[in-house]
């Protein structure tokens, strides 16, 4: 059995050097988001106003969430090789390899986590434009969060994508079921006054977690977050999304199509 | 070396499709250092029983055990002894031939000292010294094969699995192919089973193993499978054809048939044919240019088998 690290980064290593061997892919999904973020930021700027944080801006307010879709996008469109893969045949070789099956996992997810991330920092970068401040503790959440969302979306994408034989179907797929989890998350409006079946399916949407750990450190000091309740239940749920969303990957590719049993036998 | 007992695969149908026995208790060994090719038409079952073997698949029932390994219950064992060839090469076309074995050596937990040294051997019957910073998708199909092929060895597989691999290369690529592969073969000793359904190809290897609608119909060397057709025929070349047959036909009452200027005699059975050829050699010397005996080719013994269900071409 091979080990799993050396596996692991291997195969993201493949999937970085892919993406930046295709510079439509990291041209599209880094002004994709930023299209929208200035589109939109400024078209609502009039007509934006938040009670109690009237003092901030749609461009703002939209800034977290905006990147939180870039990660969502970027996962989703790594996560799109594994159904080339499986047609090209590179999959079925590393398939046959002998090696752990978490390591197919987190070679696309640690691949897929990292090229999204450093689209995100660039974004980052923006934040003194807004008037938004980071410290050294607030930037590591902001990241960590970055990389429990990267981790959650890559998974979901991997479960998704794995028994897929279409490219098509799972565009269609990402439409119906990805994009509204993003969408449901509070990234774009606040969840404060939607109708209250909406307001629930936003409360167990692992996403909207996400956001609000990724959105907290640029209002709060790191230790006062760390004594909120309700930034620390957002990122126990976070945890959870991305460790189950590796466990229940790993559990997919581990199992074989398997033959019908003879009737009787 | 790769031991088969009592195997079948049902594939699970749907609503609009049956289910379908694709592989129905078959049984077959490979012994340890031996070179099998399975055969069969399209549809016979043995992609099946190949995505079996290499892991991808479980069957319904049966066991498979390789290099003593239990393929159901100890596959990660299995795969550290098995190198498998698909009929789609897995490799990364984007990836250069570097890039690509670099990974393999990482899948495979190639030590960094070593890993040079095996790169070298497993490239050194290959075409592809100078082309290691190319692109795979830059090459042509025979040398994308030979990556392949590399790849694989490079791990120091004890058996090699390979799913029509000369599919797609023309008959130079194939045949260098083939010529690596026996090497291969006798000077590592690895155990071998190819699919494959051009019978060339069969000629030259220990054991040939003919599938039809699931099911094992012949297993057996070359030899002995031409052998079961039981008939061999004398075949003569002359200038005067037409009437050598002719007193052929009136002398010694010989059922012949001509062919441009072949003159070929009714089959018989296995061993009559060489008394045969001494008396007509013996009588016609000078009409005669070539006389030979002709065995029956293995694709005439994959279409009796078979019942003619293909033509045992691609």
């Amino acid at each position: 059995m091979s080990s799993l690290a050396r596996v692991s980064l291997s195969l993201a290593r493949r999937e970085m050097v892919r993406f930046f061997r295709q510079p439509q892919r990291v041209v599209g999904t880094i002004a994709q988001p930023l299209l929208f973020w200035l589109f939109l930021g400024f078209g609502f700027a009039g007509s934006f106003r938040i009670p109690g944080m009237e003092n901030v801006t749609y461009l703002e307010y939209f800034y977290p969430g905006v990147m939180l879709m870039l990660m969502l996008f970027s996962a989703v469109f790594s996560t799109i090789t594994i159904i080339e893969d499986r047609d090209a045949g590179f999959l079925q070789g590393v398939l046959v390899a002998p090696v752990s099956r978490l390591a197919i996992v987190l070679g696309k997810v640690i691949g897929a986590t990292s090229i999204a991330l450093i689209q995100t920092m660039i974004f980052l970068a923006a934040a003194p434009v807004l008037g938004l401040t980071l410290g050294f503790g607030g930037l590591v959440m902001v990241v960590g969060g970055f990389v429990l969302a990267g981790v959650g979306f890559s998974t979901l994408g991997f479960l998704l994508a794995w028994g897929m034989r279409s490219t098509a179907a799972f565009h269609a797929v990402m439409m119906v079921f990805l994009m509204p989890l993003w969408m449901l998350s509070g990234a774009l409006f606040p969840l404060d006054n939607v109708p209250v079946a909406m307001k629930a399916v936003m409360m167990i949407n692992p996403v909207s977690h996400a956001l609000e750990i990724i959105r907290a450190p640029f209002y709060a000091e790191p230790s006062a977050l760390l004594s909120d309740s309700h930034y620390l239940l957002a990122l126990a749920i976070s945890v959870v999304w991305a460790v189950g969303g590796l466990v229940l990957s790993m559990i997919r590719v581990n199992r074989r199509e398997a033959g019908l049993s003879p009737k009787g036998a | 070396m790769i031991r088969i007992r009592n195997l079948t695969h049902i594939y699970p149908g749907s609503r609009k499709v049956a289910p379908h026995v694709a592989v129905s208790d078959l049984s077959l060994d490979v012994r340890e250092g031996e070179f099998a090719i399975l055969s069969g038409p399209n549809g016979s079952g043995k992609s099946t029983l190949f995505r079996i073997l290499c892991g991808l698949a479980r069957p319904s029932t049966g066991q498979v055990s390789i290099a003593g390994f239990d393929l159901l219950t100890e596959p990660a064992r299995v795969r550290g002894v098995l190198g498998v060839v698909f009929q789609s090469p897995a490799v990364d076309k984007q990836l250069t031939v570097a890039e690509n074995l670099a990974i393999q050596a990482d899948l495979y937990d190639i030590p960094a000292a070593d890993y040079l040294a095996r790169r070298d051997l497993a490239l050194a019957w290959t075409d592809l010294g100078g082309r290691l910073d190319n692109r795979v998708e830059t090459l042509s199909g025979g040398l994308a094969r030979q990556v392949e092929l590399a790849k694989v060895l490079m791990t120091n597989p004890r058996v090699l699995l390979l799913d029509e691999p000369t599919t797609g290369l023309d008959p130079v690529s194939r045949r260098n192919f083939l010529e690596a592969l026996q090497r291969l073969h006798h000077e590592r000793g690895l155990t071998i089973l190819m699919t494959s359904h051009v019978f060339s190809e069969a000629e030259d290897v220990d054991r040939v193993a003919i599938m039809r609608e699931g099911k094992l119909m012949a297993y057996d060397t070359p030899q002995a499978l031409r052998a079961m057709i039981g008939t061999e025929m004398v075949v003569i070349q002359s200038r005067e054809a037409a009437s050598l047959a002719g007193r052929l036909e009136s002398e010694l009452g010989l059922t012949v048939s001509v062919v441009g200027d072949e003159v070929r005699l009714a089959e018989t059975e296995n061993g009559d044919s060489l008394p045969l050829l001494e008396k007509i050699l013996h009588r016609y010397r000078p009409d005669i240019r070539s006389i030979s005996i002709k065995q029956p080719g293995l694709d005439d013994v994959f279409v009796r088998v078979t019942g003619g269900a293909a033509s045992g071409q691609e």
